[in-house]
């Protein structure tokens, strides 16, 4: 029941991020989903009295809860990026969109295993592609690429009982890395560019 | 004589280092060929198929050490970067191949996943080495996609590990243990996981059309990275496939990913053939002809039986060591024109003899003429490809390699010949920068001719692994 009401949040933050129109709102719009997905896997770990479980929720919290969207604040601040996101679709045809994604998770998580959360993952992977396809920012890429890599979380939390210890604290500190790097990225394309639209790099044809 | 200080003595160190490791990879191959796969604590396991990739990684990584070495100098001498971001090219340089290495020696799946993503994380930097706008575009561009398709690849191992869990009863991901329960796995999971595999990872290995990363983070990396990035990066990727490839196959037989192999095989031929016409950039020449040799593996994969098999893994080397040729011819003849367009640079042979011979040399050899190696490992794929009754598939995939024979041959011919630019002073290259060419096409040629035993032996192995026996 607990674990239901979560999922429902994690997938409604899905949708207001891909509502949202400014940079700040789709980095709240994270913290709040991170934050679900951290007091379901509290709830995991409680369940099955884990300590290992008890771990991976923590080190959930702190990346995704604290520090990177904490780390996604700084650089939009210190870069003075254009709040606006730069939307190629706008947030009601994106919504509609976001709606026939989830269908689409659903219809095809039923064919493997009818598991509410494995549906629930999948849509969320689904709609950090579409954010990371059809928002021009660069940080609204980053924060794409990390719904997607929820949704896989997700995934592997509801299907398989979450993966190996030792796999789930790599791919933790790789996704860390990952963000710390594309955050530098952004500050180069931003100082290069004097914007991070990533529509107009376009130096690079054919 | 002169001293040889700063980023040359590194330059030198590093060389030498890895051909340390080339010799030591060398004695891995022959002690994984006489008494079986390695083992270490369940965490690391090297059989022949990791071996032989490990071999290539080696043979280019110290190719493109020693390559670097004059570049790496020469840039810091024409102050394009300072002496010390010349310290952090070679400390990148060995953290890119160690995450190489650490691919192909990891026996859990989730680990391989790792690896992979740090492969990219820390050629990111590499290919945006220079800090210009196009260079990190680039860069950008690269580390983006391969993260989403990463982020699908570790999807596809959740499904893995999701069957193998529920039905095989294993607990971990390695490797060892889901082919040790491959036959009770639930086909039907394993057909979408491996999707998301060939997907996620065929990102990486610049599998048509999800290799819209590629030319633009190898035409912008510096030569020698370029040459790494696809002599061997987009193989690695290549290794991971095989890896899900022989799992798959023992449970619900080939036919399903050689379908599938066979069709993005041929998707990314005929791409490739395409831009390559069109191309009037060097580099980005060199990185669609990389598409190209990533489909004919596929398809070589796809195409299988033992002689498909074993020209896909012959090709994955040919293709190494032939790409890093042009790769250093390129990066030579852009330092002394200052171009990449192959519209105005005119004479390379008569301007830097010795690169013009290799360009022309590497040329023929990478499009696949007798009687450099590629040439025989793509018979031995288009053989197979006829003799399983895929005539149709086999005859366009000759279509697509006869296109980009005569496109390449002919854009590498004309900047090779005609008149140089009257103000471009003809010069001799020092014998240091000749190294890693001669090396590498010592391979090219002797191949061509004869199989050595020890390595037909540990590809033949390979191949055993792959098929699941």
């Amino acid at each position: 029941m607990l674990i239901n009401i979560f999922l429902f949040g994690i997938l409604i933050m899905a949708f207001m991020m891909v509502a949202a129109k400014r940079v700040s709102a789709l980095i709240d719009g994270f913290r709040i989903q991170s934050f679900f997905l951290f007091m379901l896997m509290f709830v995991l770990a409680y369940s099955a009295d884990s300590t290992e479980l008890y771990i991976v929720t923590a080190l959930l919290f702190v990346t995704k809860v604290i520090l990177i969207p904490v780390m996604l604040r700084r650089v939009v601040k210190r870069i003075k990026v254009n709040e606006d996101l730069g939307l190629s679709v706008n947030p009601t045809v994106s919504i509609f969109a976001a709606i026939v994604l989830a269908y689409l998770a659903y219809a095809f998580t039923g064919m493997i295993a009818g598991i509410p959360a494995f549906f629930v993952s999948l849509s969320i992977t689904l709609i950090g592609l579409f954010i990371m396809i059809f928002r021009m920012k660069a940080i609204a890429q980053i924060v794409g690429l990390l719904v997607m890599e929820s949704g896989v979380f997700l995934t592997a939390a509801s299907i398989s009982g979450g993966m190996p210890f030792i796999v789930e604290i790599a791919i933790f500190f790789d996704v860390f890395l990952a963000v710390i790097i594309l955050g530098i990225f952004v500050y180069k394309i931003n100082s290069l560019f004097t914007h991070i639209d990533i529509d107009k790099l376009t130096e690079l044809k054919g | 004589m002169q001293t040889i200080t700063g980023s040359r003595a590194l330059g030198i160190i590093n060389a030498l280092a890895h051909f340390a490791l080339c010799v030591a990879s060398c004695l891995l191959a022959s002690h994984v060929l006489i008494s079986g796969p390695v083992a270490f604590r369940n965490f690391f396991y090297i059989d022949a198929l990791s071996v032989f990739f490990i071999l290539t990684i080696s043979i280019v990584n110290f190719a493109a050490a020693a390559y670097s070495i004059g570049y790496i100098a020469k840039d810091t001498a024409e102050g394009t970067i300072k002496e010390r971001k010349a310290k952090a090219y070679y400390g990148l340089f060995n953290l890119f191949a160690f995450t190489m290495y650490f691919v192909t020696v990891v026996n859990n799946l989730g680990m391989l996943w790792v690896a992979i993503e740090m492969t990219t994380l820390v050629s990111a930097f590499l290919v945006g080495f220079y800090n210009n706008k196009k260079s990190i575009e680039a860069a950008w561009k690269y580390i983006i996609i391969c993260s989403v398709g990463i982020t699908l690849a570790l999807l596809g191992t959740i499904l893995f590990y999701y069957t193998a869990s529920r039905d095989g009863g294993v607990t971990s991901l390695n490797w060892t243990d889901m082919i040790a329960a491959a036959g009770r796995l639930d086909p039907k999971v394993l057909k979408i996981a491996f999707l998301f595999i060939l997907v996620g990872y065929g990102t990486k290995a610049g599998i048509a059309p999800m290799h819209t990363w590629l030319p633009d983070a190898h035409s912008q990396a510096l030569a020698p990275i370029s040459a790494l990035l696809s002599g061997v990066l987009l193989k690695t990727a290549i290794y991971a496939i095989i890896r899900f490839t022989s799992i798959i196959n023992i449970c619900i037989g080939t036919s399903y990913s050689d379908n599938l192999f066979i069709f993005f095989g041929l998707l990314s031929l005929g791409v490739s053939a395409a831009f390559v016409i069109v191309q009037k950039d060097i580099k980005r020449l060199l990185a669609y002809s990389s598409v190209e040799h990533i489909g004919v593996i596929t398809f070589g994969l796809g195409a299988g039986g033992a002689l498909g098999l074993f020209g896909a893994l012959f090709h994955v080397f040919n293709h190494a060591v032939t790409k890093s040729v042009m790769f250093f011819a390129a990066g030579n003849v852009v330092k002394k024109y200052k171009t990449s367009d192959m519209h105005v640079i005119r004479g390379v042979i008569s301007a830097m003899p010795f690169t013009g011979i290799m360009l022309m040399i590497g040329a023929f050899a990478l499009t696949g003429s007798p009687p450099f190696s590629v040439f025989f490992s793509e018979i031995m794929i288009l053989i197979s490809g006829f003799g399983q009754g895929l005539y149709l598939q086999s005859a366009l995939f000759l279509a697509f390699i006869a296109v980009i024979f005569g496109a390449v041959v002919y854009h590498i011919g004309t900047i090779a010949f005609g008149k140089k630019p009257d103000d471009l002073p003809a010069a001799g290259e020092p014998l240091s920068g000749k190294i890693a060419f001669i090396f590498l096409l010592v391979f090219i040629c002797v191949l061509g001719f004869k199989l050595p035993a020890v390595f037909s032996g540990l590809i033949n192995s390979a191949i055993e692994i792959i098929r699941g026996a």
